[in-house]
């Protein structure tokens, strides 16, 4: 009976156009990726080129003076674009996978951004993620909404009623039916994804895999529980294209602009000014303003002296110095607005599964805001490693030449985002079973006509 | 005409009997209402952060003591992008522009802070805003208003009986789109309405004739877009056999126009024309800059020239014996290479950008979306060359005013000072206040038709098309 129904199922045209037609935008979602993460691939390889031409060439160029040299000479530390980041690009293309600074004030250079077509950036990315959340459940959908309505407005539910023992197994086996083919079709996606963006098969890739089944679960659910409420093709239909566009248009919107307004971050802007003039004003003070509070926060460089009345690299590494500390509170202020944000968008998408996925599909790729600030995190200490690596060399006024500057290229930042499966999966797992469980009450209640 | 209204009347009339129509009428009210409060709240909220930090800055700048006006240079200014008026009708690009750059001496800086990146991921979900409503809300209900149409008619036999009764189809399709664009009026007068309301409300009734022209076509515009999907509507509802046939083409059409095509398009667009990567953007600059010389080295042989050529024509042995401040002289013309190698660069990277867009822009002829879409956030001043026109004004003002402190530097630091440091030789504070703050000039109506007429005259195409296509169908189409 139950293979019967298959192949009475697949035999449909529009059945297989459905199938096809996903599958299809799948594998150019893969594409997509692919081209991107090749793309921020061209652009570590181009930064380390280029940073050591630019390296070599100031070298040759400021050779006298170690002080000025590093005035010029940008590091760059890299947040690799994973395989698997193309898969849900995310906020990786907003925000910038390298960083290239200089030892000067930080905060003055750490926000800048990458090169970027605003309007690529609106219309968004058809990555995979786009292909699960926005269409899978469109075929879901046009596969069950009228699983018995059909049957009864053609008039043959009344047969298939009699031929069967048990009518909720029999919508159960429909479903299933309908399940497995669609869950095929994902995981030939995910298994080509495998080859195509050299995804290595870990933890992640199998968490990603998860969270997009238990995604796919939860459409079921909802398509399960409106079929079980016994109404006509067309109000099914209506129905949950309404819940469609409600949880992947309206709502997150909606989330977006609440957020967005509630969360504005002035602090940005406050940091922003108060770095300048950290660095700025000291210029017009007296030398000690400066130096007091340097030796304050690096006593090991005290005894390192600093003349009166002529420019020195101390006294002016140090005003730099200042634009960075001067600027730490509005800067901490801002990372707790954002870190509130963070918090309040993952809590409210615990209700809204198609926000979950998003938001924990771009977890597990490192594409999500999360990983941005930990890159921060990251640059904050690569470059204060980097200052202490070269303040008592140009405090002592080291020749350029004594150091070994091809071992300056672009760094890793070493990033940590370990899978959190709990989190990730039981609010879709907790809202497919609420769903079925009530579907199930619903279909228990159906008496043969 | 009488006929077209009378079927319009009737079409009214049962669609009001609907309750399903009227709830989703309702509740498309209710999210209107949203966005509009949500879109008069960001942009008070942002444009009085901008405003603040705007004013603070620049008290920052005037409040400097006297100093040499190199020192003044590299201190330089923030320009903080300030949000377009209307806006708060649509929000277009705004939250993926930068809000913040800071403007100084020998170097372009990116525009920084944008909403985008501030964002959890969300944004990918879209904004809610007015014209996120008319634009993606409203074809779909024009679609569930308009499926059956003629469908349902031609399911129940009583197409055949207007046929006989001597109804032209013209009529019956003219008829039938009316009464969908009338029921669709009754969210859509009120919308322009609140708009007109809240957007003189937020210039505290100080519309200019630009912006007053603006809304026009903006109002225009939206109302064409709504005509051509409730001709598409009944239009295919008409070539379809039954009533449910007509919703899965219609809902399939609205996925494809508005979901899935802009997001392809772009793609395209953004896969045949890469952009480069930065550190190749700003080597190539830095390259071009270091190939005619640097400004900053008295030994650069380029700057030599410049300063032997000085000497000469002035007479003098030494640069110290020059009437006016050398280094000035030789930082000013540093400014001016480095600035003309920069725009060019940059222009090329623009024109990847416009190529870019290109595809999506060409796209308006084969999706009415897209063409509503560009017009909407040309007209709202939200678009890509708004903000391209920002940039260019901060980096105009950023040049100057990187000018005005070298030219302050030749006309008043003698050629003892050693540098900038020296605290010898230091300007009068008063000469801050003579730069002229930064101010944005929104670009006029007449650029944004030059920037967008493709978009405008896809519209045009799309009217021309329908009428045409209804003039066709109502010679081939059947009754059965």
């Amino acid at each position: 009976m139950i293979r019967l129904a298959f192949y009475n199922f697949i035999r449909s045209n529009n059945v297989r156009i459905g199938l096809l037609f996903l599958l299809l935008t799948g594998v150019i979602s893969l594409f997509i990726g692919k081209q991107f993460v090749e793309k921020q691939k061209q652009d570590i390889i181009d930064t380390s080129i280029y940073q050591k031409e630019f390296i070599e060439h100031y070298v040759e160029f400021k050779k006298d003076d170690l002080g000025l040299l590093l005035y010029y000479l940008k590091f760059a530390l890299v947040n690799e674009t994973l395989p698997i980041s193309g898969l849900s690009i995310g906020q990786r293309d907003v925000n910038p996978q390298i960083k290239s600074v200089t030892i000067r004030g930080l905060e003055g250079q750490k926000h800048d951004t990458d090169l970027n077509n605003p309007n690529n950036l609106l219309l968004g990315n058809l990555d995979f993620s786009f292909v699960l959340i926005f269409l899978f459940p469109l075929l879901i959908i046009a596969f069950t909404f009228n699983i018995i309505s059909e049957e009864k407005e053609s008039g043959t539910w009344r047969i298939v009623s009699v031929q069967s023992k048990s009518l909720s197994k029999l919508i159960l086996q429909l479903f299933s039916i309908r399940l497995v083919l669609i869950l095929t079709v994902l995981l030939l996606i995910l298994f080509l994804a495998i080859p195509i963006l050299d995804i290595p098969l870990n933890v992640k890739f199998g968490a990603f895999s998860a969270i997009s089944i238990g995604y796919i679960l939860v459409w079921f659910g909802i398509c399960f529980w409106v079929v079980s409420l016994q109404k006509n093709s067309s109000f099914n239909a209506v129905v949950l294209l309404s819940v469609w566009i409600l949880l992947i248009i309206v709502l997150p919107a909606a989330v977006n602009n609440y957020l967005t307004n509630k969360y504005p971050v002035p602090e940005a802007l406050e940091m922003t000014l108060e770095q300048r003039k950290g660095y700025h004003e000291k210029w017009d003070k007296p030398k000690e303003a400066t130096m007091d509070k340097f030796f304050a926060h690096y006593p090991q460089y005290e005894k390192y002296p600093v003349p009166e009345d002529s420019f020195s690299w101390l006294w002016y590494y140090a005003m730099q110095q200042m634009g960075d500390d001067e600027s730490l509170d509005s800067n901490r202020e801002m990372k707790e607005k954002i870190a509130l944000r963070q918090k309040e968008s993952a809590a409210i998408s615990l209700v809204i599964p198609t926000m979950h996925a998003q938001l924990t599909l771009n977890q597990v790729a490192h594409t999500d805001l999360g990983n941005n600030m930990q890159f921060l995190n990251n640059l904050d200490a690569f470059h204060e490693n980097l200052r202490l690596y070269f303040y008592p060399k140009i405090f002592e006024g080291h020749p350029v030449e004594n150091e070994d500057w091809s071992k300056f290229t672009p760094e890793y930042a070493s990033m940590s985002q370990p899978v959190n499966w709990k989190k990730s999966l039981l609010p879709l797992l907790f809202a497919t079973l609420l769903l079925s469980v009530m579907g199930l009450l619903n279909i228990r209640k159906i008496r043969r006509l | 005409m009488g006929k077209e209204i009378q079927i319009a009347k009737l079409f009214w009339k049962a669609a009001f009997k609907n309750k399903g129509i009227f709830l989703l009428i309702f509740f498309m009210g209710l999210l209107l209402a949203y966005a509009a409060y949500s879109g008069k709240k960001n942009f008070e909220t942002q444009n009085q952060i901008r405003d603040k930090y705007q004013k603070e800055a620049r008290k920052d700048w005037v409040n400097n003591p006297d100093k040499h006006p190199h020192r003044m240079a590299h201190y330089g200014h923030f320009a903080f992008r300030p949000k377009a008026p209307l806006s708060v009708f649509d929000f277009g690009m705004e939250s993926f522009f930068g809000n913040t750059i800071f403007l100084e001496a020998h170097k372009q800086n990116t525009v920084n802070f944008s909403e985008a990146s501030f964002s959890t991921g969300m944004l990918r979900f879209g904004e809610i805003s007015i014209a996120m409503i008319l634009q993606v809300l409203l074809p779909l209900l024009i679609f569930f208003l308009g499926f059956a149409a003629i469908a349902a008619e031609r399911q129940n036999g009583t197409l055949k009986m207007l046929l006989i009764q001597g109804v032209k189809w013209r009529t019956l399709i003219l008829g039938k789109s009316l009464g969908i664009l009338a029921v669709v009026m009754t969210l859509f007068i009120p919308i322009v309405l609140a708009t007109i309301f809240l957007f003189s409300g937020l210039q505290d009734m100080n519309t200019s004739a630009d912006e007053f022209l603006r809304l026009l076509f903006i109002v225009l515009c939206y109302f064409i877009y709504l005509v051509i999907f409730c001709v598409i509507a009944v239009l295919i509802s008409a070539i379809s056999k039954t009533p449910k046939a007509a919703l899965i083409s219609l809902i399939g059409l609205w996925l494809l126009l508005i979901v899935v095509l802009p997001r392809i398009s772009q793609a395209l667009g953004a896969s045949i024309y890469s952009i480069p990567s930065k550190a190749k953007f700003e080597s190539a600059i830095g390259d071009a800059i270091m190939k005619v010389g640097d400004s900053h080295n008295p030994d650069d042989p380029y700057y030599k020239a410049l300063k032997d050529s000085l000497l000469e024509a002035h007479q003098v042995d030494s640069v110290k014996e020059l009437p006016f401040n050398y280094s000035g002289y030789q930082m000013r013309e540093g400014e001016k290479i480095s600035t003309e190698i920069y725009n060019q660069h940059y222009d090329q990277l623009l024109n990847i950008y416009e190529k870019q867009n290109g595809f999506s822009k060409m796209m308006s002829f084969l999706n009415p979306f897209m063409a509503i879409k560009n017009v909407s956030m040309a007209l709202s001043g939200t678009d890509f060359s708004a903000f391209m026109d920002f940039q260019k004004q901060a980096e105009d003002y950023r040049y100057n005013l990187a000018q005005e402190m070298n030219e302050l530097q030749i006309k008043h630091i003698s050629n003892e000072a050693k540098s900038s440091s020296d605290k010898n030789h230091i300007l009068d504070n008063d000469h801050w206040e003579e730069v002229e703050e930064f101010e944005y000039k929104p670009s006029t109506i007449s650029q944004t038709f030059k920037n967008e007429w493709i978009s405008f005259v896809a519209f045009l195409f799309w009217t021309g098309f329908l009428a045409f296509l209804i003039h066709k169908l109502s010679k081939t189409l059947k009754a059965i």
